[in-house]
């Protein structure tokens, strides 16, 4: 990634932080879920228990590292990868052919990376020579993608009594080892993309790709870097998902993409790009996930959970657009 | 701009054209012969879907007819859609699996107007022959299977009884888990309202993990948990959760269909399953009510899931008794090497 | 086929129209007709078989014309599949509950541009971006279609069979369905609205460019939420016309149809990110396409799945089109 002009870091185009105004939205998010969960816990007092805490913490792991991946695209001005489903299927499906063959847990992972930075790239390939719309490449590239995977298999797992198999089961701290990498993510990444070389070129792309531009960054080599990147950390999540979904089949992962993209937007992250807190995911995807929990608690049938969440989503953004409006 | 766009247009033409010739060389009319259409499922979760129309195909191309396979793609529209199409394409008769059956009505009416014969797989719709599984007698079964487990290892006292229902599979999914409670109660009446809960599972174990994790949440104190649900894929997802929440050390599931419960891979808390084998449902159809329309002799359309044109046997297993049953692809070829007319329920089940 | 108002050469308007969106797709359809034709056979182009693909296009037309005004004014709706599935679960539970179809219909209708409304409301008032809101109405409503179709016990589906309106569905006329005759001539009538009308010219303005519009006097948000609003009304009618089809509506009804028409009046044209762009006969011709090419997959009894990859494959090309046309390359 070397480029000849180096940037500055301080006119880099970055998030507006951290003065207290910009965290307002942030402390709105982390309030309401605090609130959710305190209404819930006031209803049913059982509801405050190291088991909802598991139940949670397993629901936000896979979406909270889809939510990295997705955010880092919106962030740099791609918008949105639809393409995410199949992109894990596919890593997951190499994952689960190498535990089969007996490879050790590095060697997956290694494999899952792979896979998804490959599919990564090959979006990005055709993002970048053709020029176009990342939303309508990568929603070819799902429907190609899937089509092709039902071809291919029906149903595939993980061995029992493989590690991988065991990572998906076994708790670490009191939390699901899934958890933590998804976690770690969120803070090693929402640390370093306002504070690298990279992840300020890739906000500035998508804050203004002409000024970008004009200082010297490359708009296709940029394009290429976070696609992939965000390919490899699909591969990381399909490691999450082979690990702790037991067997699935192709279209077992397209019911994520919702709550992906709706964790992304909750967070703030300008869908238009150049703007959004990674940090932010953790309450947004917590919220989300703690959501079909509490509806249980509630007695409510898991089919209304769809009309909270779609709603509540509703009421974001325009919140959000009303907020934008009325900034200065 | 006009003529690079021009070309432009000309060439993606030209693209278009050579992907749809891309694929393959024409096959032979279809216009001689007895001719067979076959409706599968289509292939959102399972091996099985697969397999029935395989081995329809080995077994129709056996007997020299014509063969023509679509799919239902899950989707009550393009069923019906697909009903048509066979009508259209002259088909002597049909089998269906549809899995999305709001649309059997309306298949039925276009091909009793045609006067194509259809047999329709487990889901029971008047003017089709019925070929399956007695999904209830099979829920029974299967929950008095689990019931005789719950009585001997917990006294008849489990914690919950949970059921993994899959709601899109419609009157299926209300026969196979409400057989099952009804099987769970023939054996353990006692056991109190409140302890028996339901969550949805799509019938499919990744999906179904975080509302089966979300249900266990709610019943923390529940020890002793007994599953059971419309298809294997339901109760492991639930299973699976109880192991991600550290509960699973108390928890006995039953299936239905079997999809889980052979191989090596076996997840030990699924305690039993009922076989449908549901790659061999051709096999029945074909035997007794395709071949005698072939032949000139229709029977008359048994249609009622309790009197049907051809009964398949469900077959209960315990987890200790399916290791004798070979995997999917393996009974598939067996299947096909059976004399004519031979299910797979004669050739696999261990207790038949 | 815009007409711009100085009076351009003959050889410059034909050389636009030969080389626009339409063009394009008109010969793409008629590579279609040709492969069908030649490689399925004559029976290809039969009334029964046309008739069978038109028959399952009506809810894609109607749902596509309507939904292309949003798209012309720069407002993608992602709800219209899950607000077919929500029309569809409503008017097959008001049926089956023995209401008459006259009344059950408005009702149907009302309900869906009330939620259209909101998202007009959320879109166009607080400023919210399209697809992100859309994307919520699209989870809620199909939340709504589960929560609907499992009332009472109805176990993921309501069968709602009504005679009159199976035979309203399935009447024909010189052979073909008289609701894809409607829906095509629907599709003509948006055509005509979107080239030769004030509105249809107002919203291609606020498409293209709101601001511009705002100071040459359109009211930018008043286009924009009639857009939203008919789009929902259109989806509402489809899935009154899917419940008189199918005799029945359930938990999938609609599901992915959104992915579907966008694909296809993409291939046809229009843009669903940038306004202005597309026409009511391209994107007619588009669902023509994949319908056929659909159809072509299905006679020759090849797998479904290698539909979705073809259309995966046209899409792009058809965007790769677009921008070698001038559209915004992407960089």
């Amino acid at each position: 990634m070397a480029l000849a002009p180096t940037i500055d870091g301080k006119d880099a185009v970055g998030p507006r932080w951290p003065g207290l105004g910009a965290w307002g939205p942030a402390l709105a998010l982390v309030a309401v879920w605090l609130v959710l969960i305190a209404a819930t816990g006031l209803y049913r007092p059982d509801f405050l228990s190291h088991q909802t805490l598991l139940a949670v913490t397993f629901t936000m792991s896979i979406v909270g590292v889809l939510a990295v991946a997705q955010a880092l695209v919106a962030i740099s001005g791609g918008f949105l990868d639809l393409s995410q489903p199949s992109g894990l299927i596919l890593s997951g499906l190499v994952t689960v052919r190498l535990a089969e063959a007996g490879m050790p847990m590095p060697v997956l992972i290694l494999g899952a990376l792979a896979t998804g930075a490959a599919w990564g790239l090959v979006n990005a390939t055709i993002i970048v020579l053709a020029k176009l719309n990342p939303v309508i490449v990568t929603l070819a590239t799902n429907f190609i993608g899937l089509a092709a995977l039902f071809l291919l298999f029906q149903l595939a797992q993980v061995p029992r009594g493989t590690a991988i198999h065991e990572f998906g089961r076994t708790s670490l701290l009191g939390l699901p080892a899934i958890w933590w990498p998804m976690a770690a993510l969120i803070l090693v990444a929402g640390f370093f993309l306002p504070r690298t070389r990279v992840g300020r070129r890739a906000i500035a792309v998508g804050g203004n790709r002409q000024a970008a531009r004009a200082r010297g960054i490359s708009l296709p080599r940029t394009r290429i870097a976070i696609f992939t990147l965000s390919g490899a950390l699909v591969g990381l999540a399909s490691v999450l998902f082979v690990a702790s979904s037991g067997p699935f089949n192709p279209g077992s992962a397209n019911f994520l993409q919702l709550n992906v993209i709706a964790s992304v937007i909750l967070a703030g992250v300008s869908l238009a790009g150049g703007r959004g807190n990674l940090w932010l995911l953790f309450p947004s995807v917590g919220f989300l996930s703690t959501i079909p929990t509490t509806l249980v608690f509630f007695g409510l049938a898991s089919d209304w959970q769809l009309i909270f969440q779609g709603f509540i989503l509703v009421f974001a953004v325009a919140f959000d657009g009303y907020r934008a409006r009325r900034a200065p | 701009m006009g003529h690079k766009t021009y070309g432009a247009a000309t060439s993606a033409g030209a693209l278009a054209f050579g992907l749809v010739l891309g694929f393959g060389a024409p096959a032979a009319a279809q216009d001689d012969g007895f001719t067979l259409g076959m409706m599968v499922g289509g292939n959102p979760c399972c091996e099985w879907m697969k397999s029935q129309g395989d081995v329809a195909r080995a077994l129709a191309e056996a007997r020299g007819w014509n063969y023509m396979e679509l799919s239902n793609n899950n989707d009550p529209a393009t069923a019906l859609r697909n009903a048509q199409i066979l009508v259209q394409e002259g088909a002597d008769a049909a089998i269906q699996f549809n899995g999305q059956p709001s649309s059997n009505p309306a298949i039925a009416q276009v091909m009793n107007a045609a006067g194509v014969p259809i047999v329709t797989y487990d889901i029971a719709q008047e003017g089709m022959y019925f070929v399956g599984i007695d999904n209830l007698g099979a829920g029974i079964a299967g929950g008095e299977g689990l019931g005789a487990l719950v009585r001997d290892e917990w006294d008849c006292n489990p914690d919950l009884v949970v059921s993994a229902e899959g709601a899109a599979a419609g009157i299926v999914n209300e026969w196979r888990t409400g057989g099952m409670r009804t099987g769970l109660r023939n054996i353990c009446p006692e056991i109190p309202d409140e302890r028996w809960v339901s969550f949805e599972s799509q019938g499919d174990a990744a999906v179904g993990l975080p509302a089966a994790r979300d249900l266990l949440a709610a019943h923390p104190e529940a020890v002793r948990i007994a599953v059971v649900g419309l298809n294997d894929g339901g109760v492991l997802s639930l299973i699976q959760a109880a192991e991600q929440l550290g509960r699973a050390d108390e928890v006995m599931g039953w299936g239905q269909d079997g999809a889980f419960i052979t191989g090596d891979n076996v997840n030990p808390a699924l305690k039993g399953s009922v076989f449908y084998f549901l790659e061999s449902y051709a096999v029945n159809a074909i035997r007794d009510v395709i071949e005698p329309i072939a032949a000139g002799d229709a029977p008359p359309v048994r249609w009622e899931a309790g009197d049907p044109a051809s009964q398949v046997q469900g077959c209960p297993v315990t987890a200790e008794e399916p290791a004798t049953v070979p995997d999917m692809e393996e009974r598939v070829r067996l299947l096909l090497e059976a004399p004519a007319g031979t299910t797979a329920y004669d050739l696999f089940c261990p207790n038949r | 086929m815009t007409i711009t108002s100085a009076q351009p050469d003959r050889f410059e308007i034909w050389r636009e129209r030969l080389s626009g969106s339409v063009a394009s797709i008109t010969i793409t359809f008629i590579i279609v007709m040709a492969v069908g034709l030649l490689w399925v056979g004559p029976r290809f182009v039969s009334t029964s078989n046309i008739g069978i693909i038109g028959s399952f296009l009506v809810v894609p037309l109607i749902v596509g014309a309507c939904a292309g005004f949003a798209l012309l004014a720069g407002v993608v709706d992602l709800s219209i599949g899950s607000m077919v599935g929500f029309a569809s679960a409503l008017f097959a539970i008001q049926i089956a509950g023995g209401m008459d179809p006259w009344i059950a219909a408005p009702l149907t209708l009302l309900a869906c541009v009330a939620m259209g409304a909101i998202n007009a409301l959320a879109i166009v008032h607080f400023g919210a971006d399209a697809i992100a809101a859309t994307l919520g109405m699209l989870t809620a409503l199909r939340g709504m279609t589960w929560v609907i179709t499992g009332i009472g016990g109805a176990s993921g589906a309501i069968f709602a069979f009504h005679p009159g309106l199976f035979g309203m569905a399935n009447s024909r006329v010189l052979g073909l369905p008289v609701l894809f005759l409607l829906a095509i001539v629907l599709s003509l009538i948006a055509a005509g609205v979107v080239t030769k009308t004030r509105l249809g010219r107002h919203v291609q303005a606020v498409g293209g460019d709101d601001k511009a519009a705002a100071r040459a006097g359109i009211p930018v948000a008043r286009v924009r939420t009639f857009a939203l609003l008919l789009s929902a009304f259109g989806a509402g009618v489809a899935g009154i016309v899917f419940v008189a089809q199918l005799g029945s509506a359930a938990r999938a009804t609609g599901f992915g149809l959104e992915f579907q028409v966008y694909a296809a009046l993409m291939i046809g044209g229009y843009s669903i990110l940038r306004g202005g762009v597309g026409n009511p006969v391209g994107g007619m011709l588009g669902l023509l396409v994949v319908a056929g090419v659909s159809n072509i997959i299905e006679l020759k009894a090849i797998s479904p799945y290698y539909t979705n990859i073809i259309v995966g494959a046209l899409l792009l090309g058809a965007v790769l089109l677009d921008r070698l046309r001038g559209g915004d390359p992407y960089e």
